[in-house]
């Protein structure tokens, strides 16, 4: 491998990057829009529901229900009408996604010791706000049952279950926190994918492929002097996606470098090997393009970066792990959130070196017979 | 007229011959859309189940067990194993194997059986955020119930008879979508989202091919109007884009079992004015994108991006800072994404959907009227802002070119 050959195509690369007027400013582009709309769209957490009471008991103890609600800061009291018929309108409308309702007599109910039932109505056509809302609606009612059943239990002199329900690495639950680092790798494969496809089919199909092959350029020198620019472009990216992630999110970092280090060369090799792949079965840059799309699509649904992969169905979940991003996304969250080291992450290194490997590997003989043809 | 009929149409059928040439456009148009439909809806859902839990019995007895018991049986954790002490917790957090641990503290069943407060701890692995909120509040829940069924079981054995506390019990429904099914939810959405990617990404590449080919020279040569080419060039797009609702929506009613509970032909109409706006914002695209690389990336930055995330598909826009929500609404899906849901599960009619079909009537007068002026501005020349930015690239290029020249690298930097 000649030095000055090698430098001289990465220059190449560049210049030609730089002769499209507009792709290396969308080049940059794309990963601050990624981190702000993931941050923010994906990112945001259910709060503030507004929400509807009808109180028909009108007691210390409904009040005390509502005021539990309302000081839980998921629901925010938006109308308190006077009766369940007007209800509809507020619903419907979209003023309320969430309405409770306290029975008549619900306080004199619970001191005689009865099952009282509260009336909780979700807006079902939102399917995630209506999954989280009911699942607080449930926890707060559990907590005024505590209470109750606490007082209960001193007076009678009964025993209780004490327990401490703590939740570890990100305590304030904030999604954003598992967002960014699955971000890295997805920012990564996308940006290798998507634009170094688009460089090597380009040259094939305008016929440059074939100058190039005539000049003393080895093949080993004209793979790594293409692959190397974009490699360099993805790591800037990812630097931009991190530093947003760290100082504009303040997402922790509790890790240690040399296993996000690891893992993203990995996965490095396993979307270059991809990019390669994509380029050496589309003739178009339209058909690589489309070709992106069909990877990208399956990726980002099964990979767990959005959807927990938990809340699959049981025939889904083994798909799942014919995906690369899936692997690379636990490495790096668990890496970012619990300090996670190689040593606990060996199945997922296993997985991700047998795709790098795999992947890269026969890339890169594939690619190599193509230009010796 | 007639003439310009025939023009129009033989360009489309021209179109049409491209399109049927390239098999893998034809899967990708046709196929690809009804493949992503299955995957989503099977694949996509919030209602998170089996969280993956280990436990540590430090008390080892009947209780104990008997707690440890019921989180199994609860259907919401899956017992992953014991572990023996904490540090086993930290291996299984750390390595993913649980997202739950259920600790029993020593002397949990002396306690409970002397009536007084026996000591447990959950520990909530928190990186997965949604997993995690649902594992909390379900632990919450679970161990409520278990603490009273432990002070029934207790006054028995007192035989001071049952001890009758009272408690609230959430009767929790769900409007419009009674079972929450996330399909439910999740398809009319999901089907603008895929209409909007595919039309978008066809569109803004095709003007920019024939430009690149050098063909769109050609065909401005010929006694072709700059709009019969344009409306030529579109048409089988558009047409393929009714198709693909067709199909999809064929697929969400007998597969999926979607109910359509409103008028269908405000979703008919609504469609219609939506691949119109989605053309156009192709089209726009393809005016102002100088080569085929940098189209493919505009055109995945404003299909995919905003479309999953800014149409209100799986993610509520109330909840997202102002500035995006205003960005939000320049994008159509935002407004046919409310279409939709309304007619296939509100059951809405012409009277509540107005504002949405006439913000998209609106939409598509102003982006066909953008597409077609900056596309008409293409051809002759570049257009305004687009010179500018040429401007100064040149100087830069310029500036390089000379320092390439100083610093003798040869020809390396030409045009290879």
């Amino acid at each position: 491998m000649n030095l000055r050959r090698l430098r001289l195509i990465i220059w190449k690369e560049l210049l030609q990057l730089r002769r499209d007027r507009l792709l290396l400013p969308l080049i940059f582009l794309m990963p601050v829009m990624y981190v702000i709309m993931f941050g923010y769209v994906v990112g945001s957490d259910v709060r503030n529901l507004p929400t509807a009471v009808v109180d028909n008991d009108r007691t210390a103890t409904s009040q005390r229900i509502v005021d539990a609600f309302s000081s839980s800061g998921y629901f925010v009291i938006a109308a308190r009408p006077a009766g369940e018929a007007s209800l509809q309108p507020l619903v419907d409308g979209g003023h309320a996604r969430v309405a409770i309702i306290v029975e008549k007599g619900t306080e004199a109910a619970l001191a005689r010791g009865e099952m009282v039932p509260l009336g909780v109505i979700v807006d079902g056509a939102d399917s995630k706000t209506a999954s989280v809302a009911s699942g607080y609606a449930a926890e707060i009612v559990a907590a005024f049952n505590q209470e109750l059943l606490e007082k209960a239990g001193r007076a009678s002199g009964g025993p209780s279950i004490d327990a401490r329900v703590r939740v570890m690495f990100n305590p304030s639950l904030k999604s954003v926190n598992a967002m960014v680092p699955g971000l890295v790798a997805s920012i990564l494969m996308l940006s290798i994918m998507v634009i170094m496809s688009q460089a090597v089919v380009r040259e094939r199909a305008r016929g440059t492929l074939e100058q190039m092959m005539v000049t003393p350029i080895t093949r080993a020198e004209y793979l790594t002097g293409k692959v190397l620019p974009y490699v360099v472009i993805a790591s800037i990216q990812m630097t931009f996606v991190v530093l947003l992630g760290l100082f504009w999110f303040h997402v922790p970092f509790n890790g240690s470098v040399w296993t996000v280090a690891a893992g993203l060369i990995l996965f490095t090799l396993t979307s270059i090997g991809m990019g390669l792949l994509i380029s050496l079965v589309s003739r178009t840059q339209q058909q690589a393009q489309q070709t992106v799309m069909f990877i990208l699509i399956p990726t980002m649904v099964l990979s767990g970066f959005i959807f927990p992969i938990e809340s699959m169905p049981a025939t889904v979940v083994p798909l799942t792990y014919l995906i690369p991003l899936r692997y690379a996304l636990v490495v790096l969250r668990s890496a970012f959130l619990k300090g996670s080291t190689i040593a606990d992450l060996w199945p997922q290194f296993v997985g991700m070196v047998v795709f790098a490997v795999g992947i890269f590997g026969l890339a890169v003989a594939r690619f190599q017979k193509r230009l010796a043809e | 007229m007639s003439g310009a009929v025939t023009r129009v149409l033989a360009v489309a059928r021209k179109e049409f011959i491209h399109i049927s040439r390239d098999w893998r456009m034809i899967v990708a148009v046709l196929i690809l859309p009804l493949m992503q439909l299955l995957l989503f809806a099977c694949a996509i859902s919030f209602d998170v189940r089996n969280v993956p839990s280990v436990t540590l019995d430090l008390d080892k007895t009947v209780a104990s067990r008997d707690y440890i018991d019921a989180y199994a049986k609860s259907g919401f954790f899956q017992a992953r194993g014991t572990v023996s002490n904490y540090a086993g917790i930290d291996r299984a957090f750390e390595a993913g194997q649980a997202r739950v641990a259920i600790v029993v503290q020593r002397g949990f069943g002396a306690a409970i059986a002397a009536g007084h407060a026996g000591q447990v701890s959950v520990l909530i692995d928190g990186s997965e955020p949604n997993s995690a909120q649902l594992g909390q509040t379900y632990a919450v829940a679970l161990n409520q119930t278990l603490g009273r069924r432990a002070l029934a079981a207790w006054a028995d054995a007192q035989g001071l008879g049952t001890v009758k506390v009272g408690r609230l019990e959430p009767r929790i429904r769900a409007w419009y979508n009674p079972e929450r099914r996330s399909a439910d939810f999740l398809i009319p959405g999901l089907m603008i989202v895929i209409i909007m990617i595919v039309t978008v990404q066809q569109t803004s590449v095709t003007l920019v091919k024939e430009r690149e080919n050098g063909t769109l020279e050609q065909l401005l040569e010929s006694p072709l109007t700059h709009s019969e080419l344009i409306v030529g060039k579109v048409l089988p797009w558009a047409a393929l884009g009714v198709f693909d609702t067709i199909a999809i929506t064929a697929v969400a009613m007998l597969v999926f079992g979607i109910p359509l509970r409103g008028d269908i032909t405000v979703l008919a109409v609504g469609i219609a004015l939506f691949i119109v706006c989605a053309l156009s914002l192709g089209l726009v695209i393809s005016a102002t994108m100088p080569s085929l690389e940098s189209a493919n990336v505009t055109a995945l930055l404003v299909s995919f991006l905003p479309g999953f995330m800014l149409s209100g598909m799986a993610f509520r826009l109330e909840s997202v800072p102002v500035p995006l929500q205003v960005v939000s609404y320049l994008f159509p899906a935002r407004y046919m994404v409310e279409i939709a849901r309304g007619v296939f599960l509100r059951g809405a009619s012409w009277g509540l959907l107005l504002p949405q079909i006439g913000a998209l009537t609106l939409y598509a007068l102003v982006a066909l009227g953008i597409a077609t002026t900056l596309n008409r501005g293409r051809t002759g020349e570049r257009t305004v802002p687009l010179q500018l930015v040429l401007a100064a690239r040149r100087r830069l290029t310029e500036r390089v070119r000379a320092h390439v020249r100083a610093g003798g690298r040869g020809s390396a930097g030409d045009r290879p």
